[in-house]
């Protein structure tokens, strides 16, 4: 199963990526960011308030 | 000696289909519901929470109070100890259990960060896999939510451990003079990022913060993981031969959803136990006040804010890893292709973090989030008082790919993959073979039903046989483990394996 590093070299290097004008590269793209903010509007606004946990580790 | 090492993830868990549900039962049901377990009781005997890495046993934690009184609420429950665990240990040389009323996943041991990526990126398939069932079962559709973070908001936090194999003769003193400066600053990128600021068990909505763990960072050090939690915990449980290894527990670290920020929190530590174990630690990047610090650092999201040093002087929390990684760089000059990695990403991913962080939103946890945050913030015109984002950060870590925000970012091909889905599959089903969790598996595949009880290093048979042993606390060694893998893999009988 295990891969070397090689393989995925290029793609690891931030400094190679084409982003360097500012903000995040494809989260600016329309279609990504209206997809997320639809699944965003969907939570609850009271999602957090009923959710409780007891302590763990 | 191998580099070793592991992650512990305790979920969040919730039914969002009744107002109050028994998280223990809730809990022991998920575990229950894997689908493929091998089932045998798990053998407690190596574990011993009370021993301090410093050289003395603890009376007792200070959790056991609290603990004494949960086992009185469990008494009316109609399950015994081993029910309620419901301890597992995969084929895969995973452990599945129920821990502290939380489902926890601790994957096999493993050599490689891809390696431990899948396993545990396999461990939330499985349990997501679990609630899939759980649902069907209750018939009710997402009624169990399953959260991969470390906070509930209200001051309850969970943990993600990270574990490093060391051998015994590297002083605990050196760990912790170097490596409680280095786990001060590691949440610049190990960090999953939360809104707010939990100070007891109240919450203020208060902006945002690079770590989901740094609030509850009460202490240097402790033996302690519940309460007065610690930078550097002093568990003294190596689950191999006591004598020549120690287990380091760290308890710090928040749960990755990112690939990328998993393989830098847990590369840059190994590196830096490596360095530390040669002598190479850099000598001034002791912190005036190290538990303060967690503090600060987490809440300074332009990572601009000066630490102030043992020394009197002052550094910025990227500087000061770059201490740690200029240290790092002179101990492996030509190190191997995984350290390499470590290292170049390491100190590109400074580099950004000080000129730009959001240009690593595609990597980093914490700089994803606050991204999204942004994103609702100036769609919905609204501004970080807003107490909708709780929720939010909430389902940043949900495992339901139909809700959960960090899913749904990688759906879009927004987050960096070290890894293919096809890895995270095998994963699920297959142990490393390159540590002793490959040996485990395969004993645990051939002779499963002669197995009467079992642990990280022990396999303990039927009492048919003469000596029903099988250890593997000091099976290390890569070439040790090849071999074992081929005999094992040549035994017809448990007689055979145990000679």
């Amino acid at each position: 199963m295990m891969m070397q590093f090689e393989r995925r070299e290029r793609p690891l290097d931030p400094v190679e990526k084409p982003r360097d004008t500012g903000g995040p590269k494809k989260p600016d793209t329309d279609t990504s960011r209206d997809k997320l903010l639809k699944r965003m509007r969907k939570v609850d606004p009271k999602q957090s308030e009923r959710y409780r946990q007891r302590t763990g580790e | 000696m191998q580099r070793l090492f592991g992650l512990e993830t305790e979920y969040g868990i919730i039914r969002e289909d009744i107002e109050h549900s028994d998280p223990v039962v809730e809990s022991m049901e998920l575990v229950r519901c894997h689908h493929r377990p091998f089932r045998a009781d798990w053998d407690y005997s190596g574990e011993d929470p009370k021993q301090d890495a410093r050289g003395f046993r603890a009376k007792m934690l200070q959790q056991e109070q609290e603990e004494i009184e949960f086992e009185e609420k469990d008494r009316h429950r109609p399950f015994s100890f081993h029910e309620m665990k419901s301890d597992l240990m995969l084929g895969n040389g995973a452990r599945f259990y129920n821990d502290h009323t939380h489902p926890e996943y601790s994957t096999p041991e493993c050599t490689t960060l891809l390696s431990l990526i899948a396993h545990d990126r396999a461990g939330e398939h499985i349990v997501r896999t679990c609630a899939r069932k759980r649902n069907e079962f209750l018939g009710v559709p997402d009624a169990l939510q399953l959260y991969k973070n470390n906070t509930d908001f209200h001051g309850h936090s969970y943990g993600c451990h990270d574990n490093y194999l060391l051998p015994r003769h590297v002083p605990f003193s050196d760990l912790s003079t170097h490596l409680i400066p280095f786990l001060v600053t590691r949440q610049i990128f190990s960090g999953a990022g939360k809104v707010g600021v939990e100070e007891g068990n109240d919450f203020r909505q208060a902006g945002f913060q690079l770590s989901q763990r740094a609030d509850f960072m009460e202490v240097e050090m402790s033996i302690d993981t519940m309460h007065e939690r610690p930078i550097l915990n002093t568990r003294d449980e190596p689950h191999a031969d006591r004598e020549r290894y120690r287990r380091l527990h760290l308890i710090i670290g928040d749960a990755n959803m990112s690939e990328f920020a998993t393989a830098l929190k847990v590369g840059t530590t190994a590196l830096i136990l490596q360095v530390i174990e040669r002598g190479l630690a850099p000598k001034a990047a002791a912190l005036a006040a190290p538990v303060e610090a967690v503090r600060s650092v987490s809440r300074d999201i332009s990572l601009k804010i000066p630490l102030r040093l043992a020394d009197g002087r002052s550094i910025s929390a990227v500087d000061h890893q770059r201490l740690y990684l200029e240290s790092a760089q002179k101990a492996f000059p030509s190190s191997d292709t995984e350290a390499q990695w470590i290292l170049e990403q390491w100190e590109r991913t400074l580099n950004t973090l000080d000129a730009d962080p959001m240009q690593l939103s595609d990597r980093l946890d914490w700089v994803a989030k606050k991204w999204l945050l942004e994103a609702f913030i100036d769609a919905e015109g609204t501004d970080w008082e807003d107490t909708r984002l709780t929720g939010l950060d909430l389902e940043y870590h949900n495992l339901d790919p139909e809700r959960g925000l960090f899913l749904g970012l990688e759906m879009e091909g927004e987050m960096l993959r070290l890894i293919t889905d096809e890895d995270i599959l095998s994963a699920m089903e297959n142990p490393p073979m390159d540590t002793r969790a490959g040996v485990r598996g395969l004993i645990v595949s051939k002779f499963l039903k002669d197995i009467h009880k079992i642990q990280w290093e022990k396999i303990t048979f039927q009492g048919r046989f003469k000596k029903p042993v099988y250890l593997m606390d000091g099976l290390f060694e890569s070439q040790a483990i090849q071999k074992e893998v081929e005999r094992i893999r040549n035994c017809q009988t448990v007689e055979a394996l145990l000679t």
